[in-house]
């Protein structure tokens, strides 16, 4: 299945997808040090981002999210690509400096088609979207 | 993108490297979101604490002293954690020293506060402030009409080295009309403290998809500037809003009409109490009643603020650490009107760091085996970041149930009756 979508970070990359229906934040809904979800109460508490296209609303939180997706990065713990519905300036400076392909605007409805575990790649630069499914 | 010549010359010529990487960013930031061009910036405002090394001397390289103002942010304090013998790396305090010395020698403020509106440096309406701090983001755009877009704290700075930012987002007039619409039901607000306000923010926050402009109708008009304050400040915090028209209080909401420009909203959220009780729970995350530390100032205090908690813990001795963020400047104005003696007499302590996500008393890597494994604040910005950045047990209540609780270190708060 092909997804078409709007280029927010450019570059390419795939893996196993983790799905979220709500908003991220990466100060606060990511530790930069194990590359899994900290918050308690969260649905995906304690859940790895660390290297999956990671699939969720949009962002939100504290403007030191780019700070902590450096970091993650830098310990190899950033998702491998960003597939939301639509980014907001925090998020796509975030993906755009630490190099993580990112797109936004999804022409299907993207929580239908990819399940947590599926294996998806992502063309951010053309804008590209490709399930493969589990 | 469409670029002046002088911004031409910025990013392809051979001027400093670290103006061309920002300007490299901000096209390529403001590309994504369709921004026609660049505009100048009114002054910046950065964060060198929360910025990564790499990437503050990637950003600075070469920088001369800016012609604009920029200021920064809440800054954690090295030496004074050393002298409260907390184990602070050698490593950290010098980059922290290396950071602050490259800042000073770019002729920036150390204001060092989320709040710098406290000490006079505020925008007017319509200025172009980018800056990092979703807190003082939201501040400056809802209080004062100021024009900020969302933004992270390193586009922040790529911002304030070029002084320039895209033309994209909330600096547009067309984006900065409300969306979505916040309609209080049944709700007596007079007996609301500053925690009830931040309750309501964070609860909106929650609700609202996105980070469009919201419409809170329903609050008395000419509401103080403190509770507006804490409404809109909460709501980045479990959501993405970075500008709240509080109708009848702030510059751009007049009417309900005007805040709307006299559209329908795109969806509508009602607040009762349910929805106030449920979230004054979630932000309470606890489980025996042991408190061991109180942190107050998120944002950064308010002399007003600082002067009600003088009068709390007056001739009291405090059982737990207590924290008040504060900028150095209103730290002063409560040393010079006798509230900051009060305080720290009976054991409290001012400190111009972010008390939420930056606390030493409950960042482990900070306080190391003196971390407090819980603690007490009012606001819900703080008991987010404390729960999910230190990962302690956060107790949620106003100032009085916060400094009774240091008094006595034992947790007494309880969720309010909403009338």
């Amino acid at each position: 299945m092909e997804i078409r979508a709007h280029m927010v970070s450019a570059g390419k990359a795939e893996g196993l997808a983790l799905v979220y229906r709500g908003a991220f934040s990466f100060m606060g809904d990511l530790d930069p040090n194990t590359g899994r979800i900290p918050v308690p109460r969260h649905l995906l508490e304690g859940k790895k981002i660390a290297n999956k296209v990671f699939v969720f609303t949009t962002g939100k939180g504290s403007s030191g999210g780019d700070c902590i997706a450096w970091m993650a990065k830098e310990n190899g713990n950033a998702p491998s690509a960003i597939i939301c519905l639509e980014s907001e300036p925090v998020l796509s400076g975030a993906a755009i400096i630490t190099g993580i392909p990112a797109v936004d605007k999804p022409d299907k409805d993207i929580f239908e088609i990819i399940q947590t575990g599926d294996y998806v790649k992502v063309n951010a630069t053309e804008g590209l979207i490709e399930v493969l499914g589990k | 993108m469409r670029l002046t010549e002088e911004e031409k010359r910025m990013l392809h010529g051979d001027g400093p490297p670290g103006i061309q990487r920002a300007i490299e960013l901000l096209v390529t930031l403001g590309d994504s979101f369709d921004a026609e061009k660049l505009v100048p910036i009114t002054y910046g405002h950065i964060s060198y604490d929360l910025c990564p090394e790499a990437f503050w001397n990637l950003m600075t390289e070469g920088v001369p002293p800016t012609p604009h103002r920029v200021t920064t942010h809440p800054s954690s304090q090295p030496e004074i954690y050393k002298a409260w013998g907390l184990p602070v790396s050698d490593q950290s305090a010098e980059e922290h020293e290396r950071k602050l010395k490259r800042f000073k020698q770019l002729g920036w403020l150390r204001t060092e506060t989320c709040a710098e509106y406290l000490l006079g440096i505020m925008p007017k309406k319509g200025d172009i402030v980018p800056m990092g701090g979703s807190c003082m983001q939201v501040a400056n755009n809802s209080l004062f009409g100021a024009r900020v877009d969302r933004m992270g704290v390193l586009v922040s700075l790529a911002a304030a080295v070029s002084g320039r930012y895209p033309l994209m987002g909330l600096v547009l007039q067309e984006n900065r009309y409300a969306r979505h619409l916040v309609e209080l039901e049944n709700l007596d607000v007079t007996d609301w403290t500053l925690s009830h306000y931040h309750c309501l923010g964070y609860y909106i926050g929650d609700q609202i998809p996105g980070f469009k402009p919201v419409a809170v109708n329903g609050l008395p008009h000419n509401l103080s500037f403190d509770f507006t304050r804490a409404l809109v400040i909460s709501m980045p915090t479990s959501g993405a809003v970075t500008l709240a028209h509080v109708v009848g209080s702030t510059p751009e909401a007049p009417t309900l009409e005007a805040a709307l420009g006299n559209r329908k909203p795109e969806h509508v959220v009602r607040v009762g109490k349910k929805e106030l009780s449920e979230t004054w729970e979630r932000l309470n995350v606890w489980d025996d009643d042991i408190v061991e530390h109180v942190s107050f100032g998120c944002p950064h205090a308010t002399i007003d603020e600082i002067g009600r908690i003088s009068t709390l813990v007056e001739g009291k001795e405090l059982k737990t650490s207590l924290l008040i963020g504060s900028s150095p400047s209103v730290e002063a104005l409560a040393r010079h009107q006798g509230y900051a003696d009060v305080i720290e007499k009976a054991g409290g302590q001012f400190l111009p760091v972010c008390p939420s996500i930056g606390n030493p008393f409950t960042r482990l890597d900070i306080a190391g085996h003196k971390q407090a494994k819980s603690a007490a604040t009012n606001s819900a910005r703080s008991a987010h970041y404390l729960a999910a950045v230190s990962g302690v047990k956060v107790f949620f209540g106003t100032e009085e149930e916060c400094v009774e609780a240091s008094i006595t270190g034992r947790w007494k708060g309880e969720i309010p009756k909403w009338k």
